[in-house]
C-alpha cells in the first residue's frame, strides 16, 4: 500500500508540473514563447518532457507502475475477502479479554439462550454463526468490500480511457455557413489527433452548417453561440437538423461534435483584367490582443493567393466587422470591441514577389513587395491598379459565419461513466461502514444461565459503546459500568 | 425593492458581525466566560443568517443560481464554512474552540473577493449555463467547506498537540528517574494530561490549554475529511461529466481538474495514512495541512494566475 500510495503522490506532483508549465497540446504557441524566454532552463524542460508531462514516457510509467502496485496490494486483500465471505464467523475462547465484555443472568435454559441470542444477533443484521452455546457474529464486511470495489474500479477506468483515447479521434471541423462537412480525414485539414489504436474509419456522415448566430448583452457578455446544422447521411441526403450549442452538443452516429468556437469568413471575388481568380469565402484569424485590449477589439486577417498573374499576387485582408469600432480606433486611439456586424469594412494590401506557401492560412508577406493598399465595404467594389500593367478589381459581397467544432468518438465513455459510479459505490461503505464482532456464549448457572458477552470494533469505537450497550440491554442485562475507559467522546 | 442593493448591503453587515464573533470567541477563550461564548454564538448566528440573505438576494437579482463567478464562490464558501463549523463541530463534536477560527477563515475569504474580485450581479457566461452548474458546483463547494473545516482543525491538532508533547516532557522531568533503568512511555495517551475542556474543574491557566485536547481536534478533523472526500470525488466526477459536455472531453488536465485532482490525491493519502501505522498523528495531520493548502491553490491560484478554462474571475 505504501509503494502505491507513494507513486500515487508522484503521480500528482508530476500533474503538478504539468499544470504550472504550457503544455503542447493545450497551448503550443505558449510553449514557444516559454522556450525562447527561459534558453538553457527551457531547453531542458523541454528535453524532459516538462511540455507534455501528461503524454510523456514517464508519466505513463509511473501511471503503470501505479497500478501494478495497486493489483499487487489489491490481489491478496480480495483473495482473503473471498474467504472471510465464505467462513462462518469463528468462536472465541476468552470472551472477557476484549475490550468491552459483559455478563448477564437470564432464566432461561442456556441451549435456548443461545438460540434467542442467535435469533437477535440475525435480527440486529449480523453475521452469526452459533456452535452448541457459543454465537459469534460479525458485521460491516460491507467496509472491505467497498474498499475493494472502489480500488478495482480504477482498473477499469483504466480501461476505458486506453481503449476510448486510444481507438478515438479529436479532430475540429472548421465550417462556413452555407458549406458542408463531412467525417472524412482529409476535411479536417490536420486539425485530428487519432488515438493509438485508431483503425482509420470515419463515418462518412456529415452537415451543413445553415447558419452561426452569437449574441451577446449590451456589456458585450456573450449569452449563447449556436450553429444550426442539417445533418446529412453517407448519400447526402438530410436526415435531420439541429441547433448545437455550449454545452449542448449534438450526436451523429456515434460521433459527437461540441459547439467550440466561431469566426469571421468574407465572401471575396478578386480579379484580373475581368478574369475572375478567386471567389469564396476566406476563413479569418484574430491575433492575440495587447494587453489591456479586449479580444473581440481586435480585426480579423486573411489572404487570397493569385498564382495565375506572373509575377505571383498575395492580397491581405484586414477584416472590421463593425466599421464605428475602426473609425473610433482612428478618431480617439480606443480599442472598441465588435460585436454585430455594422458597415463591414476591409482593408487590403497588395503585394507582389514569389509566394513560397500557397495555402491560405499562411499571412508570410516576406520576400514580397508591397505595392499599395485600399479599402472595401461590404458590397461594394475596389479597384487596385497593378504596377506593370493589369487591373484588380476586388468585390466584397458578403461576410458570413465560421463555425469551429470538435468532432470526437470515444467509446470508452460509457465505462468510464460506470468505472466512476463504481469507485463512489465503493467509497463511502469503505470510509463509514465500521466492522465488529461480537460474541456471546450461554453457560449453565443455578437457576437459569449466565452468558458471557464480548466485543470489539475496529472503527468508529464510540459508537460501538452503544451498540454494545444495547445488545447488553436487549440480552436481559443492565450493564455495570466498567472502569472508566481511556478514551472520550469529545466534550467541551 | 432592489435585490443587488440588499446583497451588498448584507454582505457588509455579514464581514462584521463575523469580525464580531470572531473577537468574542477568541475573548471567550481567554476568559472563558460562558455568556461570551453565548454572545459569540448569537452574532455568528446572526452573521451566518445575515450572509445566506446576502446569497440569496444575489440570486435573485442575477436571476441564477448565486455561484457563478468567483465573488459569489467566496461569499458562498464563507457561508458554509462558518454554518459548518457552528452544525458539526459545536452541534456534533460539541467544541466550542474551533468557531473563532473558521470566522476568521471565513472573514478573510468574504475581503479578499471585495477586494480583489467584485462582480456586479449578471447573467451566466454560456460554458456555465447548464443544469451541471447546480451539481458540480454545489458538490464542490460542498467539499471545499468541509476540508476548509478539516484544514482548521488539522492546523489546531498540530498546535496543540505539541504543547501537549512540551507539557508531556515538563511531566517526565518532574517523575524521579525509575529505579529499575526503565523509561517513562514517550507516547503516553494525550488523555493523562488534563483536559481544559473537561467536565468540572477551572481550566488550567497555561499556554496552549485553551484548546481542546489534541485527540479530540484531530478526531474532529478525520471524521470532517471523511465526509467531505465522497463529496469531492463526487465534485470532481461531476466535473467530468460537465466537460465531456461543453468540452467534448471528459478530462483534459486543465489546471482546475489537475489541482482538484491533486487535493483528492492528498486527502486520499490522509485517509490512508489514518489507517497505517506509524504515520497517525502528527505525520497525518501534515498531509492534511498540505491537502488544505493545495485546496486554497486549486481555488485562488487556478482561478487567478494559472490559464485554463476554469478561469471564471471575471464572470
Amino acid at each position: 500500500m505504501r509503494t502505491a500510495l507513494i507513486l500515487l503522490l508522484i503521480l500528482a506532483g508530476a500533474a503538478v508540473i504539468g499544470s504550472l508549465l504550457p503544455q503542447v497540446p493545450n497551448s503550443p504557441e505558449r510553449v514557444g514563447q516559454y522556450l525562447a524566454a527561459h534558453g538553457f532552463w527551457g531547453q531542458l524542460f523541454f528535453r524532459a518532457g516538462f511540455f507534455d508531462v501528461y503524454g510523456s514516457w514517464w508519466f505513463v510509467l509511473i501511471t503503470a507502475l501505479l497500478f501494478v502496485s495497486l493489483a499487487a496490494c489489491l490481489l491478496p486483500r480480495t483473495r482473503a475477502m473471498i474467504r472471510a465471505l465464505r467462513q462462518r464467523p469463528i468462536q472465541a475462547r476468552e470472551l472477557d479479554g476484549f475490550r468491552h465484555h459483559a455478563e448477564v443472568r437470564v432464566d432461561a435454559d442456556p441451549d435456548e439462550a443461545a438460540v434467542t441470542a442467535e435469533r437477535y444477533l440475525r435480527r440486529r443484521r449480523f453475521r452469526v454463526s452459533r456452535d452448541g452455546r457459543g454465537v459469534a457474529a460479525e458485521k460491516g464486511t460491507l467496509r472491505e468490500v467497498g474498499s475493494l470495489l472502489f480500488h478495482w474500479a480504477f482498473f477499469l477506468l483504466l480501461l476505458g480511457v486506453i481503449v476510448g483515447k486510444g481507438t478515438g479521434f479529436t479532430g475540429r471541423a472548421v465550417v462556413t455557413e452555407g458549406e458542408t462537412f463531412v467525417d472524412a480525414r482529409p476535411n479536417y485539414s490536420g486539425q485530428i489527433r487519432t488515438g493509438r489504436y485508431f483503425g482509420g474509419g470515419f463515418t462518412g456522415l456529415g452537415f451543413t452548417l445553415l447558419d452561426f448566430e452569437d449574441r451577446y448583452r449590451s456589456n458585450g457578455q456573450p449569452i449563447d453561440f449556436v450553429s444550426r446544422v442539417r445533418f446529412l447521411d453517407r448519400e447526402g441526403r438530410p436526415t435531420g437538423m439541429q441547433a448545437i450549442r455550449v454545452n449542448h452538443p449534438a450526436t451523429m452516429g456515434g460521433l459527437h461534435v461540441f459547439q467550440e468556437g466561431f469566426g469571421w469568413a468574407p465572401v471575396v471575388d478578386a480579379s484580373v483584367d475581368g478574369r475572375k481568380l478567386w471567389s469564396s469565402p476566406i476563413q479569418m484569424t484574430r491575433d492575440e490582443p495587447p494587453d489591456g485590449v479586449p479580444a473581440t477589439a481586435m480585426p480579423w486577417r486573411g489572404a487570397i493567393k493569385l498564382t495565375a498573374p506572373e509575377p505571383d499576387v498575395m492580397i491581405t485582408l484586414e477584416l472590421w466587422p463593425d466599421f464605428r469600432a475602426f473609425a473610433n480606433l482612428q478618431l480617439t486611439g480606443q480599442p472598441t470591441p465588435m460585436f454585430v456586424q455594422f458597415d463591414p469594412f476591409i482593408r487590403y494590401s497588395v503585394y507582389r514577389g514569389e509566394i513560397v506557401d500557397p495555402t491560405v492560412s499562411d499571412l508570410d508577406t516576406s520576400g514580397l513587395h508591397l505595392e499599395g493598399r485600399g479599402d472595401l465595404h461590404a458590397a461594394g467594389e475596389s479597384t487596385f491598379d497593378l504596377p506593370g500593367g493589369g487591373q484588380l478589381r476586388l468585390g466584397f459581397p458578403a461576410l458570413r459565419h465560421y463555425s469551429v467544432l470538435l468532432i470526437s468518438r470515444d467509446v470508452g465513455i460509457p465505462v468510464v461513466l460506470a468505472a466512476a459510479i463504481l469507485v463512489l459505490v465503493g467509497l463511502i461503505p469503505s470510509l463509514y461502514v465500521s466492522r465488529r464482532k461480537v460474541w456471546i456464549r450461554a453457560e449453565a448457572a443455578p437457576g437459569g444461565a449466565l452468558l458471557r458477552i464480548g466485543g470489539f470494533s475496529l472503527q468508529r469505537k464510540d459508537s460501538f459503546e452503544e451498540e454494545f450497550d444495547r445488545i447488553v440491554r436487549d440480552m436481559g442485562g443492565s450493564r455495570e459500568p466498567e472502569a472508566p475507559r481511556p478514551e472520550k467522546v469529545g466534550t467541551s | 425593492m432592489n435585490w443587488a442593493r440588499i446583497s451588498s448591503t448584507s454582505f457588509d453587515v455579514t464581514i462584521w458581525l463575523y469580525l464580531g464573533a470572531m473577537v468574542l470567541s477568541f475573548a471567550y477563550l481567554a476568559a472563558r466566560r460562558d455568556l461570551l461564548w453565548v454572545l459569540a454564538r448569537v452574532v455568528a448566528i446572526a452573521g451566518a443568517t445575515s450572509n445566506l440573505v446576502s446569497i440569496v438576494a444575489r440570486g435573485m437579482a442575477a436571476d441564477r443560481v448565486p455561484w457563478g463567478n468567483m465573488f459569489e464562490y467566496s461569499t458562498l464558501l464563507a457561508f458554509l464554512v462558518v454554518a459548518g463549523t457552528l452544525v458539526i463541530v459545536e452541534g456534533v463534536a460539541r467544541i466550542k474552540t474551533l468557531t473563532g477560527f473558521s470566522l476568521m477563515f471565513s472573514v478573510l475569504t468574504l475581503a479578499i473577493a471585495a477586494m480583489f474580485f467584485p462582480a456586479e450581479p449578471s447573467p451566466l457566461q454560456p460554458a456555465l449555463n447548464s443544469y451541471w452548474i447546480k451539481i458540480h458546483v454545489v458538490a464542490a463547494i460542498t467539499g471545499s467547506s468541509l476540508f476548509a473545516i478539516g484544514g482548521i482543525a488539522t492546523i489546531l491538532f498540530l498546535i496543540k498537540d505539541r504543547s501537549e508533547r512540551r507539557a508531556l516532557a515538563v511531566l517526565r522531568e518532574r517523575e524521579p528517574a525509575p529505579i529499575m533503568g526503565g523509561a517513562v512511555e514517550v507516547d503516553a495517551p494525550h488523555d493523562l494530561l488534563p483536559d481544559p475542556e473537561g467536565a468540572g474543574g477551572a481550566p488550567a491557566p497555561k499556554r496552549g490549554g485553551v484548546l481542546p485536547s489534541a485527540a479530540a481536534l484531530d478526531r474532529v478533523a478525520y471524521r470532517v475529511i471523511a465526509f467531505a472526500f465522497p463529496i469531492w470525488t463526487f465534485a470532481v466526477i461531476a466535473g467530468a461529466i460537465w466537460a465531456q459536455e461543453a468540452w467534448g472531453r471528459y478530462w483534459g488536465w486543465d489546471p482546475k481538474e489537475t489541482w482538484s485532482f491533486v487535493t483528492w490525491v492528498i486527502f486520499a493519502g490522509y485517509l490512508h495514512a489514518r489507517s497505517t501505522a506509524g504515520w497517525k498523528g502528527r505525520r497525518a495531520a501534515v498531509i492534511a495541512v498540505v491537502g488544505f493548502i493545495s485546496l486554497l491553490i486549486t481555488y485562488y491560484a487556478v482561478n487567478l494566475w494559472i490559464v485554463g478554462l476554469h478561469s471564471y474571475k471575471m464572470g
